[in-house]
Parts: structure tokens; sequence; C-alpha cells
């Protein structure tokens, strides 16, 4: 699990990375635009505490350092379902405007985790109306897919799970255990608000892990997968200074993922994540965060979950 | 005085406007992340340019957000760990050096400073039992649990001794130095930083002298040995007051000194105009003063760090930022002022500017370009008579400083130990615009070079004679060894 490429590796693998080249938009904005999804998603009259309270764990990781890198793990572990990153790649803006696409699906996620309920049911409702004209056939298995089937949205749910708990525990503050079993039975109820029947939903992590491998059969790193994931670890026009910064979330994301999604992806471990390197990325991740903060309304957003994460943990 | 410093500020400023002005152009993930880069050239340049410099102690957050207050020394390092205080500290460096900061950097940096609430009170009161031996109950008369400013990595409480005297304590985060030493443990992400953004340079000299430094900061003891320098020097002053320390309730991370009550700038702008001109008066005495007699500059001019009475009377805070010039720093300072201001010799004014390093020797400029374009830095003491330093004027002083455009910009630099001297410049005469100061600094300046020694040219200036005359000959022979 804590493994990382050495610098030979890394360059073999960046220089396998597809040209992608003129296909996507460029970055502009990632950070001020996702800013703006989140504040605009922390609620500042919420009706009541939402589907998981501000005592839950699913509270604390939303706010974890380890944020970036358990977004773009549980990208890149989405998209070796080939349905998925089918329904992805036909149908969103993906590729026009990835940033679009990565605000709203954070925004998206924080709604649901730190928002009202009815806000949470309200956003969900649109996710599944718009689900429901995502259809079509995948051009790599032949199959039929549909955006509002329950196993993909299940899929989807766990990868997003196991990817917070995976980056929280390598790169985060301190996640115990049975915190990790707790934060995977809270979420349960974030899979029903996109349409997963409760009882297909694991609650527990042993019951995660043993769910993401009874699909793993079926992933695969298709050509589609590859392009959007090496787009995402290492977009197009960075300036060498953030491209410095990017290197060790996309280095983190890496390390954090399960071996057998590195081999999809085709990248070798070169040894074990070293607790230097680790510090390294975790820095790294505090100045992605600093950088976060200082975007407008995001301290005031910040502030408003800790004073009722605070009047939870005293009541 | 201020002259020689002017010129060096505008030289080294410009080359630092055209690294900004490169940079401007590069800022895609994210302009706050290049604002970080720029605060961590700043602290580079604060290291690599300040051998005896402090922390800043006073920074007003905008609100003490109480109801979000920090609970235990894991709060701390859950705040302020992962880069987070190296960051902070880094910026107020960049902020010492570099007002040149784009506004996404000061927004940066002031949020991640808005982003550290205040300590609980049992959080502070169990600081003050670590290092004093006692609860703040016990070891005060009285304490107000409630803090009523914040420090960078500290607070500031009131309370009253045992022996009666009303003091400021200034207590530390707990925690916050090992948080901060274990980051700067691991310097790799520092290293790589420094590398981009201070392309050929020794980047390990920096990484270490700036791990120093900061390290150096956590110790509030500094900063107490020289505010009580300052409070020593200025003993009975008429106009320039420094509250005193209580060195026995002072250690690494608490310091108590006098407290200070008075109107805070702000309010200032509301007195009239002869009390600001008064006012500003004290304020130029203090800071060059200190520069010839005390051969320290306080690097802070700060509008928070200074209360005013009236009648001209200040008094000066926070000395978490002192710089100690030796002799042979300063004697070029004052030459550049005499060969240009009193003798009129602008030949041996370049020499000066050569032999501190502010010009490159042989450079292929004629004295009287180089006259010229200093020339605005001096405006305010050329010429004697009554002068108002309008914001018009600071702000055609700071315009002249980015002008990378100059010709003389190619060869001008400046030196390591005069960096921190911009404050002057970008601080002290910023202030002074903002309060429309007028009176005669030519006059002020002649009774304080040491090369004029002029008599008393204002009523402040004679009861500054007064003072002078009063004091213990011991101590005027200390400043002048």
């Amino acid at each position: 699990m804590t493994l990382v490429l050495s610098a030979e590796v890394q360059t073999v693998a960046a220089d396998s990375y597809p040209d992608v080249s003129g296909s996507y938009a460029d970055v502009s904005g990632l950070v001020e635009r996702s800013a703006a999804a989140y504040a605009s998603s922390v609620p500042e009259h919420p009706a009541d505490d939402g589907f998981f309270g501000a005592g839950s764990v699913t509270w604390r990781l939303s706010t974890d350092l380890s944020g970036p890198v358990a977004g773009l793990r549980s990208l890149m572990i989405q998209a070796l379902h080939p349905l998925a990153m089918a329904g992805v790649d036909q149908h969103s803006d993906w590729r026009g405007d990835p940033v679009g696409r990565l605000a709203a699906t954070s925004s998206y996620v924080t709604t649901v985790s730190v928002g009202d309920k009815a806000t949470a049911e309200r956003v969900s409702a649109r996710v599944r109306r718009i689900h429901e004209h995502v259809r079509g056939v995948d051009s790599v298995t032949g199959q039929p897919y549909a955006a509002g089937d329950p196993a993909l949205l299940l899929w989807v749910h766990a990868a997003l799970v196991d990817s917070t708990i995976a980056a929280a525990q390598l790169f985060g503050a301190p996640l115990s255990a049975a915190d990790a079993d707790r934060y995977v039975a809270e979420m349960v109820a974030a899979a029903e608000l996109v349409g997963v029947p409760r009882a297909m939903v694991p609650d527990s992590v042993a019951a995660l892990q043993h769910y993401l491998g009874s699909v793993r059969p079926i992933l695969q790193a298709t050509p589609a997968a590859r392009e959007s994931m090496a787009y995402l670890l290492d977009p197009p026009g960075l300036d060498p200074d953030v491209a410095e910064i990017w290197q060790d979330v996309r280095e983190g994301t890496i390390a954090s993922l399960p071996g057998w999604a590195r081999d999809m992806y085709g990248y070798e471990m070169a040894g074990p994540l070293t607790d230097a390197r680790r510090t390294e990325i975790r820095q790294a991740l505090g100045v992605l965060d600093t950088v976060f903060l200082g975007e407008p309304g995001v301290l005031e957003a910040r502030q408003r979950l800790a004073l009722r994460m605070r009047a939870a943990r005293v009541a | 005085m201020k002259k020689a410093i002017f010129a060096a500020l505008t030289l080294g400023t410009a080359a630092a406007a055209t690294v900004l002005a490169r940079r401007a152009r590069g800022l895609r993930l994210s302009r706050g992340l290049a604002a970080l880069q720029l605060a961590l050239r700043g602290g580079a340049r604060y290291a690599g340019s300040a051998p005896r410099l402090f922390m800043l102690a006073g920074e007003h957050r905008q609100q003490l957000r109480n109801d979000l207050a920090l609970q235990t020394a894991e709060d701390v390092a859950t705040t302020l760990g992962a880069m987070k205080g190296v960051l902070m500290k880094l910026g107020q460096m960049a902020s010492y050096v570099d007002d040149s900061l784009p506004p996404e950097a000061r927004r940066t940096l002031g949020r991640l400073q808005d982003s550290v609430p205040p300590m609980s009170a049992e959080l502070a009161a169990g600081v003050i039992t670590e290092e004093l031996g006692m609860p703040p109950e016990q070891v005060f008369a009285e304490w107000d649990p409630e803090p009523i400013a914040a420090a960078s990595i500290g607070q500031v409480h009131r309370a009253i001794t045992r022996d009666g005297r009303a003091v400021a304590v200034k207590v530390q985060y707990p925690g916050i130095a090992e948080t901060i030493e274990a980051d700067l443990g691991n310097v790799s992400l520092l290293r790589r930083m420094l590398r981009i953004i201070a392309p050929g340079q020794d980047v390990e000299a920096l990484v270490n002298e700036l791990r120093e430094r900061i390290v150096e900061e956590l110790d509030y003891s500094r900063e107490a040995y020289n505010q009580q320098l300052f409070a020593d020097y200025y003993d009975g002053h008429p106009t320039i007051h420094v509250p005193s320390i209580v060195s026995e309730l002072s250690t690494r991370r608490v310091v108590t000194s006098d407290l200070a009550t008075g109107a805070r700038f702000s309010e200032l702008a509301g007195w009239s105009q002869q009390e600001r001109d008064l006012a500003a008066e004290t304020i130029y005495r203090f800071v060059f003063r200190s520069l010839y007699d005390m051969r320290a500059f306080n690097g802070d001019p700060h509008p928070g760090n200074y209360l005013f009475h009236g009648g001209g009377e200040v008094t000066f805070l926070d000395f978490g930022l002192v710089k100690h010039f030796t002799v042979a720093e300063l004697r070029p300072l004052m030459d550049m002022a005499r060969y240009l201001c009193v003798e009129n010799d602008p030949e041996a004014f370049r020499r000066s500017l050569e032999d501190a390093g502010f010009i490159q020797p042989g450079a292929p400029l004629s004295t009287d370009v180089i006259v010229d374009h200093l020339a605005v830095f001096y405006d305010t003491i050329r010429k004697p008579g009554e002068l108002t330093i309008t914001g018009d004027y600071s702000s055609a002083v700071v315009r002249r400083f980015f002008d990378v455009r100059s010709p003389i910009a190619p060869y001008a630099q400046v030196p390591r130990s005069y960096v921190i001297l911009q404050r002057i410049n970008l601080g002290v005469f910023a202030l002074l615009g903002e309060l429309t100061a007028t009176a005669d600094w030519r006059g002020i300046a002649e009774e304080i070079w040491p090369f004029v020694q002029a008599p008393p040219s204002t009523p402040i200036g004679e009861a500054e004679a007064a003072w002078r005359a009063r004091r213990p000959a011991e101590q005027i022979r200390r400043q002048a060894s």
C-alpha cells in the first residue's frame, strides 16, 4: 500500500502518458473554481445537521488535508470501470471543461456531506435526473450502460469512500480503524441519495473491501481512462512552480492506490513510501490547503463547520 | 540618512520588480500558490539579509474568534502543521522586506493568519504555568483570561503584577515551536520550492538560514532583550516611550512588559493637523535617533505598533524585528547623506554608494544620472525649510522604487545588511504621508546627523536636547564606542 515511484520509473511513466494536448482544456482556475464551489456548498443557515451530523466522521474527513489525494484517487479508481468511464467520457463536458466538471463534483460531495437534508436531497434528485439521460454503449466492451444503474453508482460510491479512507490514513490526521468503519457506515446514506438501494451498500471496511474485490474482474484501464487520468496527473499548462506541488499530489495519489489499480494503469512500484517522502507530500498538501484557504469564502466556510463540530463535541 | 537608505532600496527592489513581472505571467493553477512562493522568496531574502531580525509580535488579526479557540496542543499542531506555521513565518518575513507583495499574496497570507484562532483561556493558562511555574491567577495579582490582541504565534493578555504593575503578557501557542521545528526537520519541499524561485542561489545555505532564523524567532527572549534595549535608551525621553520588560516574568514563550494605553493610529486621523505633525516628528526622530545613536533599527513600522498620547508623545510597541548595524555598516549611509546633502559632492556620494555595494563600481553611468535618479529619495532633506510629506510623495517614492526601466537598475542592488531599511522607505514614509505631516525635516536631520549635530530646531528638539544633556555620561559613551 505504502509505495512510491522512484524518479526513474516516474519519468518512464510520464513519457508513456498518451499525448492529450489539444483534446482537453487546460486547468486554469482549478483552485479558484473548486474553492468557490466549496464555499457555496457549506450552508450559512442550515435547517438541520444533514444526513451525517456535526459529530460524524464524514464531517471530520471533509476538512482533512488529504482531500486532493482522496479526490484524485477516487477518480482513478472510478475510471477503471469501463462503463462508468464511458458514461463520463461520452456524455459529460469533461473534455471541454474538466475544471468545471471537477468543481461540480466536489460541490456535490460537499453538499451531500455537510448540507442540510433538504438541500442534499435536492442536489441528489438533480443528479438522478441528469443520470436518466446518460445511456449508451461502451465502445471498448460493447456493453450497454446507464448512469442510473445502481451497480455503477455503487462502484462510484465505493471508490470515493475507499479513497477517502486511504488518503486520510496516508496523509491526513490520524484515523482509527473504528472511525474508518464508522465512516463507511455513515456514507451508506450518501449512496442511497443517488439511488443505490441500502441493502446493496457496504457498511463496514471489511464489507467495502469485499465488494471492491468482487468487481475487480470487470475492471480495466480503457484508452479513455488512461487518457483522462494522464491528463489529471499531469495537466497541461501548469506553471513550473505549481507543477512542482502537483507532482507531490500525483505521487501521493499513485502511492495511495491499491497495487492492482497501479498495475492496470501500468505504474510500477519502486519501493516503499519513506517517512520523509510522506512528510514531504503532506507538506505539499498543507501548502495547497493554504492556497485554498486564501480563496474568498473558504475560511468562513471552514469556520462555520468548525463551530458546529465544536458544539457537537461539547454536547 | 534616509537618502542613503532610499538609494539602497531603490536599487534592489528594481530587480525584485522584474522577477515579479515575470512571475505574474505564469499563474495558472492558482495565483494563491504563486503568492506563497513569493512569500517564500521574501523570506529567503530576509534570511539572506538579516543576521539579527526577530519575530513580529503584534499582528492584529481582524477579530479574535474566541468561539473557535484552540483547546489543546494537538489543535495547535493540526492548525499549524503541514507547513502552515512555516508558511506563516515566511509570510511575515516577506512582509518585512517586500511591501511589493501583490494583493493575492497579501490575501493568502492574511487568511492564513486569520485561520489560526486564539487559545482557550485554559490553554493559555497552561503555558503560563509551564513557563512561570504557577497558574496565571497566582503569578499575577490580576489576570484577564480574555486576550486583547493576537500575535503571530501567540496572543496578548492584560494582567497586574503582584507589585501592582499593569502589564501586557504575550503568550506563545503551546507546541507551536515543536510543530514548526518538525516541519523544518524535513526541508525537501522547501528546498525544491526555493530552487525554483531562487535559481542560481545557494539553496542549501538559504534553507539553513531560513531554518535557523525561524527557530530563532520562536524564542521570545530575543524580542524582550531588544525591547529593553530601546526602553533603556529612551528612558526619560520627552516624547518617545518604550514599555519596559518585566524580565522575571519573561521566558522563551512568555514576554511581559508594561501595559501601554493610548490612541491608535486610526484615531490620529481625527486629530488636529498640529497634533499629527508632532506625532510624525516623534516617529521620525525615533527612527533616525535609533539608527544613528543606537545603530539599531526597529523594522516594523506597522500602524498598529504605535500608541499616541497627544503633544507628540508616542509609545512604540513591538520589537520583534530589530536589526543592529555595525559601525562599518552605518558609515556609508552617513557618508552618502553627508556628501549629497551637506557637502554637495556628487562624486564622493557616488563613491560611497560604490563602497557600500549599492552601485557597481565602474558602471557606465554618469554621476549626474545616478544623482538624478536618487534625488526623489532625498527630497525631504536636501533643503532646509518646512515641507509636507504627502501620500503622493510616498507613492512616488514607491513607484520610483519599482521603476525597472531606470537606467541605473542594471547596476544597482541592495547589499544584504541594508535590505531591512526598505521599511523606512515603504513603511515609515507611507505612515508620514498618511498623516500629511509637515516639518522642517532637514532641520531635524541636522540635529541627529552625527557629522552636523546642529542645535534644536523645534520644541521637541529642545526637550530632546535637554534629555540628552541629563543622561549619564556612561550611557552616551557606550553608544559612541
